[in-house]
């Protein structure tokens, strides 16, 4: 077994995940209220709302370690609400798990729902009435990446925790810790380049950092080797294609991308905004800036809840026409 | 393929005798416009009525041709207001046609005028009635309309019969042995009797299947038609959809279309491009169709099914008049490709769900998430540098399959690591 341990390798975002909240570095506004709350040993509902990987789910993890200790994952549902097949499954989840009481000295146990605005309103009704059924002996800890989209009677019976994009020095400073643990060589101004690449997205920063570390020594030029490689040629490819009028050969190349690559519309519609202001594509620059914003606006449709290909076909339609309007 | 003649139109009747069945009907009609030409009609106007696709605009076609009369033909929804009809119809009514020969004037589904919305048209229609120098014919499914009665007051009444599945049987097989298909008599049967008597749709779906694949057997009828009963089935609704000349015939097209919200938009999806090829008009059509899929998230997330009336509209009309100008198409519509391509990709999806699986636990994140910012990342690590590859596939205890599908062509390096890893390990 001792041997296991020294040739099995984590990923680096699992491996220095925060375990406590002591160890967690940035949010301190946050991380100090939730404090509070393992002090008084009680917590109302709460609700965690901010960008991806800002360390929201991490925070709920990390919080419940401190209430109930090593052995906290007993104390704690965790559901998603993106990968469960409905509120009746949640529903029922919750319903067994809260009946059982579980001796200790904290009188509740935790449901943590991670991705709750990809919920319903009707699945959100559903789940504030669970909330006020269970609230004797059960807290709920919401997590959304848009908290607009969670309606208002849970908003209103939930304490709101907002998470903000990790600052520059928080995110180098970590990937610098990291790098050192790891015996990992790398240039400084390779993890500034990360950072600006994951757009304050802690586990995107990470997760790169391990890419490029792969490689070889983590410099700019391994860093953008590596997110180009991660990237699926397709979209570029796809995107070309739309502009030269072929579209049914780009469509087939965006099904390849959702299907296969298992990529989701919104995705697939960020990495298009970064290839267009990329120099592989050639286009006048009015022509970006008019695809870039229609591209913002398509994006903004997914959020609000529209399927995938549709809009990306719409999407890919205008570029074949204007496509042919530049070529004339 | 869109440049095909449709078969409705290549085989309509020529002549009188050629139009199946209604003898009754052809009886009185040859009759009636007899008497127009020599001069002592008892009306002047005829309405022809019957359920759709049992050859009333065909019989008026045919008796045009045989009797060398020019057909002026209007769709009755054209004049929503009287001028119109005044411009066109009565400019037609009075004048000597050009080569000297008769006329028939024709007005296609007069029980699409809508009651008082259209008035105006109601007496327009009767006026040229009125000053008409030729007979002038209409069609209706329902005669019996309230708001048709002034039409009914001034026009001889022809009623049409339903087809009996036998006669639509003989024409398909006719068509069968004109184009030199193969066809099985199983499936001829099986389209026939879902037609209920409409032959026009029944030679559309015939020409459906044949264009398609070739050949006519029965599976494949079944595999495209297998809907029941008169709902429109997916490849009805989308002919009907997208050579709609009017608002409502493509609105009813999506309304009455036998499919759920989702699937009806997917259909519209897969074959805008199959209908469309000027790129601004499949693009229009899409931003159109991509509107109706804003207002069904809409209505999803907030539960306001009022909005629906807006998916419609924009499905429909708004997909139809995405065009420049109308021009019937008859377009090789397709199954969404989609849902055949999900079953190809079956297995590597399951094998990349396994990997999501394994990791959303560990680094605490969706499935989805980890399929986007995750395993890309995995993919560079493992096609890179297998040895290091290898750790972290111990570390998640990844099988053989999950690790031939991040390493792609490295998959057998990687392996050997981990059997040697695993070696060390016992």
């Amino acid at each position: 077994m001792a041997s296991r341990e020294v040739l099995a390798e984590l990923l680096w975002a699992e491996k220095y995940r925060p375990r406590t909240l002591d160890e967690i570095v940035n949010q301190e506004e946050i991380v100090s209220r939730l404090k509070k709350f393992v002090e008084e040993k009680n917590m109302p509902h709460l609700l965690f709302a901010g960008p991806p990987g800002t360390g929201k789910t991490t925070a709920a993890h990390c919080l419940a370690h401190d209430l109930y200790g090593e052995e906290y994952h007993r104390y704690m549902l965790e559901l998603n609400a993106s990968d469960e097949r409905g509120i009746d499954v949640i529903r029922s989840k919750v319903k067994e798990f809260a009946r059982t009481r579980v001796p200790g000295e904290i009188p509740f146990k935790i449901v943590l729902l991670d991705e709750a605005d990809n919920m319903t309103a009707d699945a959100q009704q559903a789940l504030r009435r669970l909330m006020e059924m269970y609230t004797a002996n059960t807290r709920f800890i919401l997590i959304a990446n848009y908290p607009s989209k969670i309606i208002e009677p849970i908003q209103s019976r939930c304490a709101v925790f907002r998470f903000t994009p990790l600052k520059k020095e928080d995110v180098v400073g970590r990937l610098k810790w990291i790098a050192d643990q790891e015996n990992v060589e790398y240039d400084i101004n390779a993890l500034e380049t990360i950072y600006e690449i994951s757009e304050g997205d802690m586990r995107r920063a990470i997760n790169i950092l391990q890419a490029a570390a792969a490689l070889g020594k983590v410099t700019v030029e391994s860093v953008y080797k590596v997110v180009g490689l991660a990237h699926p040629r397709e979209v570029r490819e796809m995107i070309k294609l739309a502009l030269d009028g072929r579209f049914e050969e780009a469509r087939a190349k965006l099904r390849d991308l959702m299907i296969n690559y298992g990529l989701s519309g919104l995705d697939i519609i960020k990495q298009i905004h970064r290839e267009i202001f990329s120099g592989e594509i050639k286009l006048p620059e009015e022509y970006k800036v008019m695809i870039a914003d229609y591209a913002g606006e398509i994006q903004f449709r997914l959020v609000e809840g529209a399927d995938d290909e549709i809009q990306l076909n719409a999407f890919l339609a205008r570029l074949a026409y204007v496509g042919r309007k530049f070529k004339v | 393929m869109t440049k095909k003649i449709p078969w409705i139109i290549k085989y309509r009747p020529k002549k009188i005798a050629d139009v199946v069945d209604q003898d009754s009907a052809k009886r009185d009609f040859t009759l009636w416009l007899k008497a127009w030409l020599t001069g002592k009609p008892d009306k002047k106007a005829a309405l022809l009525y019957g359920p759709a696709g049992c050859g009333k605009t065909s019989l008026v076609e045919a008796a045009a041709n045989e009797f060398r009369l020019e057909l002026v033909e209007m769709n009755a929804s054209d004049f929503r207001r009287k001028q119109d009809i005044e411009r066109i119809a009565l400019t037609a009514a009075r004048q000597r046609s050009l080569f000297a020969r008769g006329k028939i004037i024709l007005l296609d589904e007069v029980d699409g005028i809508s009651g008082m919305a259209d008035r105006g048209a109601l007496d327009a229609i009767i006026e040229l009635i009125n000053e008409s120098r030729y007979p002038v014919v209409m069609t209706a499914n329902d005669p019996w309309d309230p708001k048709l009665r002034p039409l009914r007051d001034v026009s001889k009444l022809i009623g049409f019969n339903r087809l009996s599945e036998t006669h639509v049987l003989i024409v398909l097989r006719r068509i069968c042995m004109a184009e030199k298909l193969e066809c099985e008599e199983e499936a001829l049967k099986m389209i026939a009797k879902r037609s209920e008597g409409d032959l026009r749709s029944a030679i559309n779906d015939l020409q459906a299947v044949a264009e398609g694949y070739g050949r006519v057997a029965a599976s494949l009828v079944q595999a495209l038609l297998g809907y029941r009963y008169r709902e429109y089935n997916p490849f009805e609704a989308l002919r009907n959809l997208f050579n709609a000349r009017y608002i409502w015939q493509a609105k009813t097209a999506v309304t009455q279309a036998n499919l759920d919200y989702d699937t009806l938009l997917e259909w519209i999806n897969e074959n805008i491009p199959k209908y469309y090829s000027d790129p601004e008009e499949m693009w229009r059509a899409f931003e159109a169709l991509s509107r109706a899929d804003v207002y069904l998230g809409r209505i999803r997330k907030s539960g306001s099914w009022d909005l629906l009336s807006y998916v419609f509209d924009m499905a429909g009309p708004g997909v139809a008049f995405s065009r420049k100008r109308y021009k019937f198409k008859f377009a090789k519509f397709q199954f969404p490709q989609k849902i055949s391509k999900l079953a190809k990709t079956k297995h590597t999806r399951e094998v990349r769900e396994g990997i999501a699986k394994a990791l959303s636990r560990r680094l605490l994140t969706s499935r989805t998430r980890i399929k986007s910012d995750v395993i890309p990342f995995l993919h560079v690590i493992f096609m890179h540098n297998p040895q290091y590859a290898a750790r972290i596939a111990l570390g998640y205890d990844l099988t053989d399959e999950m690790i031939k599908l991040l390493a792609g062509p490295r998959a057998n390096e990687v392996l050997a690591y981990v059997r040697k890893y695993r070696r060390q390990r016992t």
